[in-house]
Parts: C-alpha cells; sequence; structure tokens
C-alpha cells in the first residue's frame, strides 16, 4: 500500500515541477515575437553597423571590408569630429532639460486642475504627435524669419522696432527639439503624477510645510524616478535626431546627426558615419546608464 | 464666560457653484472635547472639516482656534493636525520619517523630536516600526502611523476625516475603541467626520447630525438617539421602521386608503402622518397583547441576525421590521399581533 502511494506521489512530484517549468516559461513565451522583432530589426543592424565602423574606406569606394581603428582615431583627434559631439551634446543638454522643466510644469498644471480641464490639456500635448517632424520643421520656416510670424507678432507687441530673424539660429534648433520632445516628456511625467495621491500635498501642508518645502520634501522625491526616465528619454531623442537641428539651426551646428548623414550621402565614407553612430549608441547607453542608477532603489512607491 | 473653546465656527458658509456645502454652521468645540460631525454622505460634513484644515476657501463666517481667527491662513500655518481617510502618508518615508516630518517643519528641536517620534509611535502601540515604509504596513498600522504624526505635532485640534471607513469591520471596531482610550489618556481636542452612527455615539462628547449642509442637532449621544430634534435625526440614527398613515375620523388608513388594524393608545389629529418605532422596541404575540399601540400584520419573512430574528412584517401597504429573542414560532405567512409602548413611538408630520 505504502509502495503505491510513494509512486502516487512521486507521479505528483513530477507534474508539479512540470507546471512549475511552463510557468517559468510563460513570460518568455510572451516576450518572443517583441523579442524576435527587435533582434531582427534592431539587434543584428547594430551588428551590421558595428562591424562596418572597422571596414576601410579607400578611392571614394563606399566601403572596403577590412579591419581598421581608424575611423574611431580620427573621430577622436579630428577637431571636426570632437567638435561635433561635444555640440551635440550640449544642444541635446539644453534642450532636454528646458523639455523637462517646461513638461513638468505642464504636466504639473494638469495634475491639479480639476479633471474637466483634462483632456483639453492632454488633447493639446497631443496636437504636436499628430504631425510628423518634417511637417513641423515647415511651421517652423513659417515662424522664425525675417517675415515670419514671430518677427510681426513682436513689431506688433512693440519689443522691437525692426524686422528680425531668428531662423537659422542656435536657438530656433533649440526650440525645434524642445518642441518635439515635450509631448513625451508630458505623457511621462503625467503617468508618475497620476500615481501620486493628491492627499499627500494636503498633508504636507497641514503638518506645516510650505508650498515649496512640500514640493522640495514630497513632490520631488515622488516623481525624481520620472524625471529621470523623461530626460533620458529626451537626450536620446534630441542626441540622435538630423531633421530638426540641421533644418533650423545655422550651416554650422553640426551635430552627430548631420555628420553621419554627411559621410554617409555626401562623403560615401560608409565606416566613418558607422563609427560615428557607433560612438552616438555607447553615448546614448551611457546616459542611460547614468540615470537608472540615480534613480531611488526604492522607486515603486505607488505600488 | 466659561473657558474659550479650542476651536469655534461662526456662520461659517461653502459654495460650490451653486451648491451649498456648508450652510451657516456655527460650532464650538471645548478644550479636550470631543466632537463628532455625523451625517449621510453629501451633508456637507466632510467640507466643515476642510474648511477647518484650510484646504477649502470659507465663502463667509469665520473660524477661530483657541480665540484667534485663522480663516486667513494658508493649511501650512494653521496649528491643526489631519487625520486623512487615506491616512496619506510618505510613501518615500519611514514611518518615523513620517512622525518627524511635521516636527522638521515646526523647527522642533532634535533630542525634542526624537522624544516626540518614540513617545507618539507609543502611544499608537508602533514601536519597533521606525524603519518600515508605509507599503510594508496593513491597512490599521497605516492609519495608527497618520494618528501618530498628527498627534505628534500637538496641534490645537485634531481632525479625523473618515479615518477607519477604509478598513474592514473588525479592525475598525478596534481602532475606534483605541482612540476613544487616547482620548481619555490625552484629552485632545478634536473634530471627527463619519458617516457611521456607531463610531459617533461610541466615541463622542456630542454629536452634530448633518444633513444638507447644516447641522440639525448637536448634543450628546444619548440625548441625540433618545431625544433627536428632527425626523432625519431620528431616522439617520438608530434602526427604524416608518408606518405612513392618514388618520381619519372613521379609522386608519394607509396611503392607498385602506383601514389598516391598528390601535393607537394616544388619540392622534386627523391628516398624514409618519409613526416611527424602532425594530428593537416591538413587541410580538402575547408580550403585545397589553400595550396600548397594537397593529395586526402578516409575516412576510424572516432574517436570522445572530442575536435576534428579524421579522419583517406587512400589514396592508405598510412594512416594518421587528426583532425578537428567539423563536415565537410562527412561520412565513401567519398573521400576528405587535406593540409597542406610546414612549417607544415617535409621529413626525
Amino acid at each position: 500500500m505504502s509502495a503505491t502511494a510513494d509512486i502516487d506521489d512521486a507521479a505528483y512530484t513530477a507534474r508539479r515541477a512540470a507546471h512549475a517549468r511552463r510557468k517559468a516559461m510563460a513570460p518568455w513565451l510572451l516576450m518572443l515575437p517583441a523579442l524576435i522583432i527587435v533582434l531582427i530589426f534592431f539587434g543584428i543592424p547594430t551588428l551590421y553597423m558595428v562591424r562596418m565602423s572597422f571596414n576601410l574606406h579607400i578611392d571614394q569606394r563606399l566601403y572596403v571590408p577590412g579591419l581598421t581603428f581608424e575611423h574611431y582615431v580620427n573621430l577622436f583627434s579630428n577637431p571636426l569630429f570632437t567638435t561635433a559631439i561635444l555640440t551635440t551634446i550640449k544642444l541635446a543638454l539644453i534642450a532636454s532639460l528646458a523639455t523637462v522643466f517646461i513638461g513638468y510644469c505642464f504636466a504639473l498644471l494638469v495634475w491639479l486642475k480639476p479633471a474637466r480641464w483634462r483632456l483639453l490639456f492632454i488633447g493639446l500635448a497631443l496636437a504636436p504627435l499628430l504631425i510628423s517632424e518634417i511637417a513641423i520643421i515647415f511651421g517652423w520656416w513659417m515662424f522664425f524669419p525675417k517675415n515670419g510670424l514671430l518677427s510681426y507678432a513682436l513689431i506688433a507687441s512693440g519689443l522691437v522696432t525692426n524686422k528680425v530673424s531668428l531662423m537659422y539660429t542656435e536657438f530656433a534648433a533649440f526650440v525645434g527639439l524642445v518642441y518635439v520632445t515635450l509631448p513625451y516628456c508630458f505623457f511621462i511625467l503625467l503617468s508618475i503624477f497620476d500615481g501620486i495621491d493628491k492627499r499627500l500635498l494636503e498633508a504636507s501642508a497641514d503638518l506645516g510645510a510650505t508650498p515649496f518645502k512640500s514640493f522640495r520634501e514630497v513632490m520631488l522625491p515622488l516623481t525624481w524616478t520620472g524625471i529621470l526616465v523623461a530626460f533620458s528619454q529626451s537626450f536620446i531623442w534630441t542626441m540622435g535626431t538630423y531633421a530638426t537641428p540641421s533644418a533650423l539651426g545655422p550651416d554650422t551646428l553640426w551635430t552627430m546627426g548631420f555628420l553621419i548623414q554627411e559621410q554617409m550621402l555626401g562623403k560615401h565614407n560608409w565606416p566613418m558615419a558607422s563609427a560615428l553612430a557607433v560612438v552616438l549608441v555607447i553615448g546614448v547607453t551611457g546616459v542611460m546608464v547614468v540615470t537608472r542608477s540615480m534613480q531611488s532603489e526604492r522607486n515603486n512607491f505607488h505600488v | 464666560m466659561t473657558a474659550q473653546p479650542a476651536l469655534e465656527l461662526r456662520n461659517t458658509l461653502r459654495r460650490f457653484g451653486s451648491v451649498v456645502a456648508v450652510n451657516n454652521v456655527s460650532l464650538s468645540v471645548g478644550k479636550g472635547e470631543f466632537v463628532t460631525l455625523l451625517g449621510p454622505s453629501g451633508s456637507g460634513k466632510t467640507s466643515t472639516l476642510r474648511l477647518i484644515g484650510g484646504f477649502e476657501e470659507l465663502d463667509g463666517g469665520s473660524i477661530l482656534l483657541n480665540g484667534q481667527r485663522i480663516d486667513h491662513l494658508p493649511a501650512y500655518q494653521r496649528d491643526t493636525a489631519t487625520i486623512f481617510q487615506s491616512g496619506a502618508l510618505f510613501p518615500h518615508k519611514t514611518v518615523a520619517e513620517n512622525v518627524a516630518f511635521g516636527l522638521r517643519m515646526r523647527k522642533v528641536p532634535k533630542d525634542e523630536m526624537a522624544k516626540r517620534i518614540s513617545q507618539s509611535l507609543e502611544t499608537v502601540r508602533l514601536k519597533g516600526y521606525e524603519d518600515r515604509y508605509p507599503a510594508q504596513l496593513s491597512g490599521g498600522q497605516k492609519q495608527r502611523v497618520a494618528l501618530a504624526r498628527s498627534l505628534a505635532v500637538r496641534p490645537a485640534i485634531l481632525l479625523f476625516d473618515e479615518p477607519l471607513s477604509a478598513l474592514d469591520l473588525s479592525l475598525r471596531l478596534q481602532l475606534r475603541a483605541e482612540i476613544k482610550r487616547l482620548h481619555d489618556e490625552l484629552k485632545f481636542s478634536a473634530i471627527y467626520v463619519t458617516h457611521d452612527q456607531g463610531e459617533a455615539m461610541a466615541m463622542s462628547s456630542r454629536v452634530a447630525v448633518m444633513n444638507t449642509g447644516s447641522i440639525e442637532q448637536i448634543d450628546t449621544p444619548e440625548t441625540v438617539f433618545h431625544a433627536p430634534s428632527s425626523e432625519f435625526v431620528y431616522t439617520f440614527i438608530g434602526e427604524s421602521c416608518c408606518l405612513p398613515v392618514r388618520i381619519t375620523a372613521s379609522g386608519v388608513q394607509d396611503k392607498k386608503g385602506e383601514t389598516i388594524g391598528i390601535v393607537l393608545g394616544e388619540r392622534l389629529a386627523e391628516g398624514d402622518c409618519r409613526i416611527y418605532v424602532r425594530p428593537s422596541r416591538l413587541r410580538l404575540i402575547s408580550d403585545a397583547a397589553a400595550l396600548p399601540n397594537r397593529l395586526t400584520a402578516r409575516i412576510h419573512f424572516i432574517e436570522f441576525l445572530g442575536d435576534v430574528y428579524r421579522y419583517h412584517l406587512k400589514a396592508g401597504a405598510l412594512e416594518l421590521a421587528a426583532d425578537h429573542a428567539g423563536s415565537i414560532g410562527k412561520s412565513v405567512g401567519d398573521v400576528i399581533v405587535i406593540g409597542w409602548r406610546t414612549e417607544d413611538m415617535r409621529v413626525f408630520r
């Protein structure tokens, strides 16, 4: 009798183990479609790109298979490229900081306002996403030049007497970048705000905290993760983007995106363009690692 | 004049658009007094509390704390402390940091602060939980921390905003007793908002029953229960059966105009009225025979409530319920006589 029981126990244990294995498999199975897409359309091309960056560039041919570090050496020794890297980082940093600041204020406002305003604000924030980046650039072309909307508005308001043009300035590039990344930044931050109990602000005031203290002690720590995520997504975007800064900025604004394009299409130097892109990818990864490490370990407060 | 009250509301008014949420409420809370604002949702009790805490703008009247007007001050300058329904603990701070928050804002010295934190955590029996985060606490523990956080700053008045309504029944009863014990011990002044009449009765020095933005009655729990000033107070506090009847020269009719078998000890004036009796005060069959007020009714259904059986009865269009300890040996469909004493009955017109 006990022998049968032992066999049953063994069979039961085996079934339990099989079930546990199936359960452990489930997340991977669910991830599989996305994983396949990411690997085929992002992973493999990236590997090709890395390989390409070590190829030779001889006689105006697009590339010649080989192995050289020449492009990387060139990249970090030629002032043309080092300046471009610095310019890109500077522009991305300033634009991202501004984006996060504006997005934070906007998201805070939407969060604090009664629900009936919410849809309107969210609609406003969504609007730029309905238009392609190229169409937005055309819009800026109507806005910034000497005979543009901005110029007329400034004259009408009496702030300036002569027509001004901000077209093809670093400022225009900066505004363009902020405009493109702001909606994403806003929605990331709003989702974080929505996880916070508004009563916390009342509780904080109730215990004697001034609005500034409440912000510093309660709002900022609770939204810190959101700020970092919004910043890094904004930074990644502005680092890599090509169209907006080259269409709105001055001819001398050579960003990495611009140089990659120029090396690829103008100079027919695919390995150099790839090397630039690899550095860009590594830089962006670095930023992600840094912001990730700046997140508090207990960042799941709302759960 | 007697001693200065801890808190005084004078004709306070609060409108939301065209709705008057708080309509001319005047209220005075003595030092060490525990006053409950009791009312259904939308009666203005929470709005009144939020006016005191400074989370709503006053549209009229004045609020005095220890004799000083505070209605012009922002919430962070008022010496009040609120215990919110959700607890509203800071999720990124530990229990000790939560309790310390108000003390830090009030710039209490370090050593005094440490003393008060351990003291107030001891008061709510949460010693040893200092380093936990709110997410690691149960619902009841969270509310205890909220209470400790408010007690630690020693406010002129504690404001409770339905602090127990999110908890399950047994925990609610347990914390209710604990708040009562703390009040007996510490003698803090408090306003307690609730829609639970049991809480109001059990804890309060005085109960203010609110309805549609006004206080209907404010008195000791006993008086509010036994001598309600209005039909609303009577029906809101305790269970009651309502018998809407028409008294005519030929007898008592239900609202359909059919004569019902009711005997009343006192002659009531002719016309429509509503007779109220509490289910616990109704007597059945043999117990009813000698009572001055009697009604013949049919058993509709019977509920077993543990301590008592509740007989749901119908007489014409009238419906009522009567509690009886133990079974009376009758079943659904049987016609029985119920009776009640005249002092247990209230008539409103």
